[in-house]
């Protein structure tokens, strides 16, 4: 498994739904996507144009999920 | 007023003719016959029920049951496939899998892995797994679970040569087999499946998946006891099925070219070319004065697949009579694996009876 971990969203019942969201406790600013020509991983800040640093590709994909999926073997 | 030897072959035999069956349906009950007992016996039952193997390979049996009804061969049949229980991977939780097949049919195809354990632990320790309500929580213990594991990540090679085209040599774990499932005892499953009793996969050289270098599978996999009945998976036959015996009756003597020719209707081994012996040649009747030359001859109408080929032939039409005896059935049985395929019709006729002492226990609440 990779570094970063699942952080379970932590909502607390006493904000309002719609209401202003405290951003202190670090807001995830980039995610990490797949370059669909080179595969390398691309990081992105909020903002940033849509591409591939290493290869140019505007075509990126988003992982997959690190929760646990679980399925019937039927 | 006993019916004569003749008259209960005839009510034994189903007639197969080239378009129809007749004598379909079987007549040994009260009632049917005037003057005639045919009320059920143990005792008559007991003497008259016969088994005999052709065939007892740890993966296919072939045998005989003769002198029971069809409704009864029919019972054994269905309970082989549906009631017999093995066990098979149900629940799949999936952490990673970045390898090319789904999800959805890697869980499909990991289910359908038979796999093997000791019996005492199958039979005595494991009990069934009772899917919880809505709302419930699930309760996985050691005696309804069984936990396993495949952890595979596909790798370059770096001792392979440097022409090679082989994946398999090229890439570590290219090709993911069902024996890269780990068995991860928990509880008192280890007295009971440990060393030769360990739950391992029948057949380790399954395929599974295929990966390339970069492309990992993480999974824990929940196996529990289940029954044909409920998924295909827990049955513990690939095919357990039965045929009548077939008969096949030669009315009058078929002899010389057209004996050959009537050997070619049928299956190798089925019919057999004799000589016509100089006494029968010097007796009165059909083979008088045909000393020497082919007689046709049934000598294994087990072999035969009733195709009905030598009733096309005008030369055979009169002289054979095709059928099936209504209460000889050849079982044909192949195991998965996870039982010996003859224990899987013992293991079938012990739960016919623990059925039957059910029905009767609610028969008699119902008669009170």
């Amino acid at each position: 498994m990779s570094s970063e971990q699942y952080q379970v969203p932590t909502g607390s019942g006493s904000q309002a739904p719609g209401g202003s969201r405290n951003f202190d406790a670090e807001p995830p600013t980039a995610m990490h996507y797949l370059c669909g020509d080179c595969a390398t991983r691309v990081r992105l800040e909020k903002g940033q144009p849509i591409r591939c640093g290493s290869c140019g590709a505007r075509v990126l994909y988003k992982e997959r999920t690190k929760r646990m999926v679980q399925f019937e073997a039927r | 007023m006993k019916p004569s030897k003749e008259e209960l072959e005839r009510r034994n035999i189903v007639g197969v003719g080239a378009e129809r069956v007749t004598n379909v349906t079987s007549t040994d009950y009260p009632g049917h016959f005037p003057g005639e007992d045919h009320a059920w016996d143990l005792g008559y039952f007991r003497d008259n029920v016969t088994i005999e193997f052709h065939k007892n390979e740890p993966l296919e049996a072939e045998f005989s049951l003769i002198g029971v009804d069809a409704s009864i061969a029919n019972a054994f049949r269905r309970m082989m496939i549906a009631d017999v229980p093995t066990f098979a991977i149900e629940t799949v939780h999936m952490e990673k899998n970045t390898s090319v097949i789904q999800d959805e049919v890697l869980s499909h195809r990991l289910g359908l892995i038979p796999f093997k354990g000791g019996k005492t632990g199958f039979r005595k320790f494991m009990k069934f797994y009772k899917k919880p309500e809505d709302g419930e929580e699930h309760s996985y213990v050691d005696f309804n679970t069984i936990q396993l594991s495949l952890n595979v990540e596909c790798t370059h090679n770096k001792k392979a040569a440097k022409n090679e085209t082989d994946v398999t040599k090229l890439y570590n774990h290219a090709h993911v087999y069902a024996s890269d499932i780990e068995f991860n005892p928990v509880g008192r499953q280890e007295q009971y499946f440990s060393g030769d009793n360990a739950i391992v996969p029948v057949h380790p050289d399954i395929l599974i998946a295929k990966m390339r270098p970069g492309q990992q599978i993480n999974c824990s996999l929940l196996m529990h006891k289940g029954v044909g009945s409920d998924h295909a998976k827990f049955s513990p036959v690939a095919t357990a099925s039965y045929r009548l015996m077939p008969t096949i009756k030669i009315k009058s003597p078929i002899l010389g070219e057209d004996a050959k020719k009537f050997q070619k209707c049928f299956p190798k081994g089925v019919i057999e070319l004799q000589t016509v012996t100089r006494k029968e040649s010097k007796e009165e009747g059909p083979f008088k004065g045909k000393e020497g030359e082919w007689k046709a001859v049934v000598v294994d109408p087990m072999r035969d697949t009733v195709s009905r080929e030598c009733l096309r032939h005008d030369e055979f039409k009169d002289k054979v009579e095709l059928g099936r005896k209504r209460d000889h059935f050849i079982y044909s049985v192949e195991s998965t694996g996870q039982w010996r395929s003859d224990e899987i019709f013992l293991e079938a006729v012990a739960l016919f009876k623990e059925k039957a002492k059910k029905f009767e226990h609610q028969v008699i609440n119902m008669a009170r």
